[in-house]
């Protein structure tokens, strides 16, 4: 009898052995822990599947050290793969699979993350003296929140609406109605002040570090988020012998936990359940079969040596499926977004940004200092940072 | 030898083959000798699209525009030669976009269609031009006329349009509507002499592992 079963040993222990390997897509990348090292080295020579992800980490990190032009190109690129999911795309299809991880798919983020992506581009183009453009991000940054299977807080960024509605005022049209929703959905924060047209100097603020991924559940298959305390809770600009306090208009934290469910979700959900069901069948099958096989009836043998076999490829198939969720996270997202504006005349101004603990103390080791240079012209001069920035800068 | 166990055993090495072949297969690097370049006319739809603005709606809405405006009698009946000005199309679409290259190519179908029947003022080049009177003028360079008389044109017209859109965001997928109106607007007395519009409407879903 072990004559003639040893094909059919020799195969499931290859299986066994080689079956289940997974061909890393991609050269693997040494990584040194320096985002400014390691951020262009993966969107060159990494996963094409993680481009994105590196882009957008690789452009927070130049937002905060000034290097502007930069960001610009790594988000411009970033946002053209999130504008261009539509349709088939073989590896998401692969993903959803029994035997491919979530992760195989090209990251384009979690609904918070491509609304940072957006956000922070429009920032740049209003940098850039282009509000216009700079609008149309914030209302497609708007429409990522919107994305979420039975999502009740919807497009619910105070932000984005209420500086789609500066951009339209400071355009010469109307932003009542932007301004109305900002108002309206900000439940958790200080309410956003009125417009003030006169305005040229724009503050966009972040602090505190941003939401990260995990994965709970028996095979990993459920995407939670861990939302670290923030040592900052507001900021304080002092300049031109004015005091402007910025608090936070959103928390990301509370936009990653509250983005409702994804049909993904369903799909590891259903992988999970199959991973389970041949598990268990599996375990029934090689019990069965051994049991059979210890008879001396040579039928009752024989089905147990079916079973058995059947018993080890169904534990295979579920050693195979693979329903852990997609961690991949921006992971140098801030949690709170604020805003100031204040009208200045032209000239150079020394902008000094405490950043203010829970008691509203100042964090003496993150006050920024910033020489801003205000134009002549009807130009908005924007100055962003974050308690993160290298400073000083000029602008 | 019994013929049962060597049959069991056969179909137990197939179904485990045919399991190391499908159910745990990993492919490799996607296109590993790359995909060639495939040249596309600017005004067909490629096989990388969105629901925004692409180069087939800036040709398609170009192209009517420019026919559009020399129908009207204005330019087509016009004393002298119109000259227009180009003024920044506004963009209240949630896509950011060059806003130049619709005007620019506006500009360009009209030059190279119009026989001269209209022509376009520089005004982008304002400050190149004006670097250039003033040498003519403190006599560093030579000049054809006399340098100090004004030559520089005023404008007749001026082209200039807005984008506006419509968004839907649902389960069953994204709906972009993009209103794309273009208007000629005369210098003197303000009056709209001319509009025309076009209609652009797109839907997608991406995949369900996006969602």
């Amino acid at each position: 009898m072990n004559k003639f079963c040893w094909p059919c040993i020799c195969t499931v222990s290859l299986l066994l052995m080689s079956g289940c390997v997974t061909v890393e897509k991609g050269p693997a990348i040494a990584l040194t822990g320096d985002i400014r090292v390691d951020g262009p080295n993966a969107i060159a020579h990494g996963p094409a599947r993680d481009k994105v992800l590196w882009e957008y980490r690789a452009a927070a990190a130049d937002m905060r050290s000034g290097n502007y032009d930069q960001a610009k190109q790594y988000l411009d690129d970033a946002l053209l793969s999130l504008g261009g999911v539509f349709g088939k795309d073989k590896e998401a299809r692969k993903a959803r699979g029994y035997f491919n991880e979530e992760a195989r798919k090209t990251f384009i983020g979690e609904p918070y993350e491509r609304v940072m992506a957006y956000y922070y581009r429009g920032i740049l183009y209003w940098m850039n003296g282009e509000p216009d453009n700079a609008r149309a991000c914030f209302r497609s940054g708007q429409l990522e929140d919107s994305s979420s299977e039975g999502e009740q807080y919807n497009s619910d960024y105070v932000l984005l609406d209420y500086l789609d509605g500066l951009a339209s005022t400071k355009l010469g049209g109307d932003g009542t109605d932007a301004f109305q929703r900002a108002v309206a959905e900000d439940k958790k924060f200080h309410k956003p002040p009125a417009y003030d047209a006169r305005a040229n100097v724009l503050f966009f603020l972040e602090f505190g570090p941003g939401p990260l991924k995990f994965a709970s559940g028996q095979y990993r298959e459920e995407l939670r988020f861990r939302v670290p305390p923030s040592p900052v809770h507001s900021a304080v600009i002092h300049i031109g012998g004015q005091t402007i306090t910025a608090g936070p208009y959103d928390d990301l934290g509370f936009q990653a936990t509250t983005r409702g469910g994804r049909v993904m979700d369903h799909v590891l959900a259903n992988k999970a359940v199959f991973k389970t069901s041949t598990d268990v069948a599996g375990n029934i099958g090689i019990v069965g079969g051994a049991v059979a096989l210890s008879q001396r009836n040579q039928t009752s043998q024989e089905v147990g040596l079916g079973l058995l076999a059947a018993g080890i490829l169904t534990k295979i198939v579920s050693a195979s499926t693979t329903p852990a969720a997609d961690i991949r996270t921006w992971d140098n997202l801030p949690r709170y977004l604020s805003f100031a504006s204040v009208h200045l005349s032209p000239g150079q101004h020394v902008a000094t940004v405490e950043f203010l603990d829970f008691a509203g103390q100042p964090v003496s080791s993150l006050t920024k200092t910033i020489t801003i240079n205000v134009p002549a012209d009807k130009q908005d001069k924007v100055v962003f940072v974050s308690d993160t920035s290298i400073t000083p800068q000029t602008i | 030898m019994n013929p049962t166990l060597i049959k069991y055993c056969n179909t137990v090495a197939i179904i485990a083959t045919v399991g190391l072949l499908a159910g745990c297969a990993s492919t490799g690097v996607q296109n590993p000798s790359g995909v060639p370049v495939t040249e596309m006319r600017p005004d067909e739809r490629g096989f990388v699209a969105g629901t925004g603005v692409e180069s087939q709606d800036l040709v398609a809405v170009t192209d009517k525009m420019a026919r559009s405006i020399l129908g009207i009698a204005q330019i087509a009946n016009a004393q002298g030669t119109p000259r227009i000005v180009l003024d920044p199309v506004k963009n209240e679409t949630r896509f950011p976009i060059n806003k130049d290259i619709f005007l620019t190519r506006i500009r360009t179908q009209l030059n190279s269609k119009s026989a001269g029947k209209v022509l376009f003022l520089a005004r982008d080049r304002m400050t190149t031009l004006e670097h250039e009177r003033d040498l003519k003028q403190s006599g560093q360079v030579t000049a054809n006329a006399d340098p100090h008389v004004v030559e520089f044109k005023g404008a007749d017209y001026f082209l200039t349009g807005s984008l506006q859109g419509m968004t839907t965001k649902t389960g069953a997928g994204t709906s972009d509507y993009i209103l794309y109106a273009f208007q000629l607007i005369d210098a003197r007395t303000s009056d709209i002499i001319w509009e025309d519009s076009t209609e652009i409407k797109k839907q997608g879903l991406e995949d369900a592992a996006y969602r």
